[in-house]
């Protein structure tokens, strides 16, 4: 582990290419650059979502950062930003640390594989050689409690089995930066718990969470620090709890005319 | 709304902006950039929000991490002096670095590579030898057949066949499935940061595997056919499969990143591998073409099989195919480096 890891973003901004129909083909984009005429119009007119405008903000050692903002605040795509994911269209996004992402369930995991073999393969994907994954995988067992289900195929596991053998491969070597999308609180309270006891670990050995989630409850818990996000801006970050109120207080005021606004587009 | 805000340019991301100022971010119907409930501007209240909070950091006994949480309570300074942000490497260096990095991860597309073998042929009691009863049944019945028809003698048309077959198959496979590199694992690289390089080398991977299975055949057939082989030259197989791999690595990713972005690609790659499987001398002799046949060497497929086929028969190798093999190789890994280069961050949004 790093003795300093921290994540910084300067005026990060993100335009999403939002590519369909014609603009997929190659046809259509020759002739585009060929005609610069009629034909062209349908390639060229690109759209880009702008998912994320300007987003600037730095936390350090043992920050515990809550996104939060309504759907299509911009949240999934900051922490694909913060995974690496995605690189920003602007702006500079720079993090110190061993980043593990939780931000998909399924993501390595082959269905057709027993638990064990995937706890092998997801391991892997996240960059850590097989031989080292055996000798963790015991102890990624015992945290799932999943018991002779780890010796059936993942396709069999119900959801909530699923977000305890992700979440146990993924923590299984403390993250510097831990960054969780908000299917975790879809486990239940007993795992939530366990889990959330585990994270309060990696926070003392001064590691960074970064939690999406609109589970308010749960943020408050588990967070110190808030960042409420609107239409891809950073509204306000500041103390869980101010954040949170100023989520509950924006929801409010901000419904009605986004759902007019919406109403007249359609 | 311009895409450049005027400011300091902070990265190679900006240089690509700069290029094509007339791009303009268009608002898509029912978005709302309205700003929320009329106060200061965000940048303002997350600064006076910040400087209310206080601790929170599990370790403040270094002046390092102390440094960083005055940072963060406070509003990030532009200028870059007290925050510092590293130098970005260059395009040319992060697709390198991309490289080399994927190499270092053989385990894992060698890995992934046997489980899509073993998944092609779940469940099948052969498994992957599958692939080489397949192969075998489509020589025999071919080489009946065309021999026939060629009025050629067995013994010399099958053993060209089948080992001209087997290895279009490698190479027209990497071209085919090239054009998936990158669309086919679409879930990986939206949840994962991965070398993106990876795929490619599992996609290579795993057609030399389909290659050695299909290679089974090829030892058979010589041995009911025999051939004088010169067993020093078949050392030459050793380079010219070295350069097909590069070849397969450049060409799937150059593939993989224009299939990714058009979708109407790959059918038009299929119909020009179709169309090259005829006029690739496989299943028909070179030498039918009389002195047509030098042009053939324009076709750098037949250039690629013919420097494994011919030692492998004790054939000679035609004048100028492992010069333009050469050539190929550099023209395509150049192209597709450098393509590469350029495109490799925007692949996660094609996908």
């Amino acid at each position: 582990m790093s003795p300093v890891s921290f994540l910084r973003l300067r005026d990060v901004t993100l335009d999403f290419p939002i590519y369909q129909g014609s603009s997929r083909s190659l046809k259509k984009a020759l002739l585009a650059s060929s005609t610069r005429g009629n034909l062209g119009r349908d390639a060229a007119e690109r759209v880009n979502v702008r998912a994320l405008s300007e987003v600037s903000f730095e936390i350090g050692n043992g920050d515990r950062l809550a996104l939060i903002g309504a759907n299509g605040a911009g949240k999934t795509t900051l922490l694909k930003v913060l995974a690496g994911v995605y690189e920003p269209t602007q702006g500079r996004f720079f993090c110190s640390g061993r980043v593990s992402s939780l931000l998909d369930t399924s993501v390595g995991l082959n269905p057709d594989a027993t638990g064990w073999e995937n706890i092998i393969l997801r391991g892997m994907y996240m960059g850590i050689h097989p031989g080292e994954m055996r000798a963790l995988a015991g102890g990624i067992a015992e945290f799932t409690e999943l018991g002779d289900y780890l010796d059936m195929p993942v396709r069999t596991y119900s959801a909530g089995m699923m977000i305890r053998l992700a979440f146990s491969i993924s923590t299984c070597v403390p993250p510097d930066i831990l960054i969780m999308d908000e299917w975790l609180s879809a486990g239940d309270a007993q795992f939530l718990g366990k889990a959330q006891r585990r994270i309060e670990e990696f926070v003392r050995r001064s590691s960074i969470l970064v939690l999406a989630s609109h589970s308010l409850e749960l943020v408050e818990q588990w967070c110190n620090r808030g960042l409420l996000l609107h239409h891809g801006r950073v509204v306000t970050i500041g103390p869980v709890k101010e954040v949170v109120a100023a989520y509950r207080q924006l929801m409010d005021i901000a419904t009605p005319p986004d759902l007019t606004a919406i109403a007249t587009a359609v | 709304m311009p895409l450049i805000e005027p400011g300091e340019p902070t990265g190679h991301q900006n240089r690509r902006r700069l290029r094509y100022p007339t791009r303009r971010w268009t608002r898509p119907e029912g978005y709302v950039i309205a700003r929320v409930g009329g106060g200061p501007e965000p940048r303002r209240r997350r600064a006076q929000a910040g400087t209310v909070e206080k601790g929170g950091y599990a370790g403040q006994t270094e002046s390092a991490v102390a440094g960083l949480t005055d940072l963060s309570s406070v509003s990030v300074p532009r200028t870059g002096s007290v925050v510092e942000f590293p130098e970005l490497p260059t395009r040319l260096g992060c697709a390198a670095s991309d490289i080399v990095e994927g190499l270092g991860r053989y385990w894992l597309w060698t890995r992934l590579a046997h489980q899509d073998m073993r998944l092609r042929y779940r469940g099948s009691i052969l498994g992957p030898f599958w692939q080489t009863i397949t192969t075998a049944i489509m020589i025999g019945s071919m080489g009946f057949i065309y021999a026939r028809l060629f009025h050629v003698e067995l013994e010399n048309y099958l053993p060209m066949l089948s080992v001209g077959l087997i290895l279009w198959q490698f190479t027209s496979g990497m071209i085919n499935e090239g054009c998936g590199t990158f669309e086919a694992v679409q879930g990986v690289i939206q949840q994962v940061k991965l070398p993106f390089s990876l795929h490619a080398y599992r996609l290579v991977y795993r057609n030399l595997l389909v290659l050695a299975h299909n290679f089974v055949i090829v030892p058979v057939v010589l041995l009911i056919f025999p051939h004088p082989i010169d067993w020093l030259r078949l050392l030459v197989l050793i380079p010219a499969l070295v350069l097909i791999v590069i070849n397969g690595i450049a060409v799937s990713t150059l593939l993989g990143m224009i299939c990714a972005r058009f979708r109407d690609v790959p059918p038009i790659v299929g119909s020009i591998v179709q169309v090259l499987f005829f006029v690739t001398p496989i299943f028909w002799l070179a030498s039918s073409l009389g002195p047509h046949g030098r042009w053939l060497v324009l076709n750098p497929l037949y250039c690629a099989i013919d420097v494994m086929r011919s030692p492998l028969l004790g054939q000679p190798t035609s004048p100028h195919s492992w010069t333009i093999l050469i050539a190929v190789t550099v023209l395509t890994s150049v192209a597709s480096f450098l393509f590469f280069a350029r495109f490799r961050s925007r692949i996660a949004f094609w996908v």
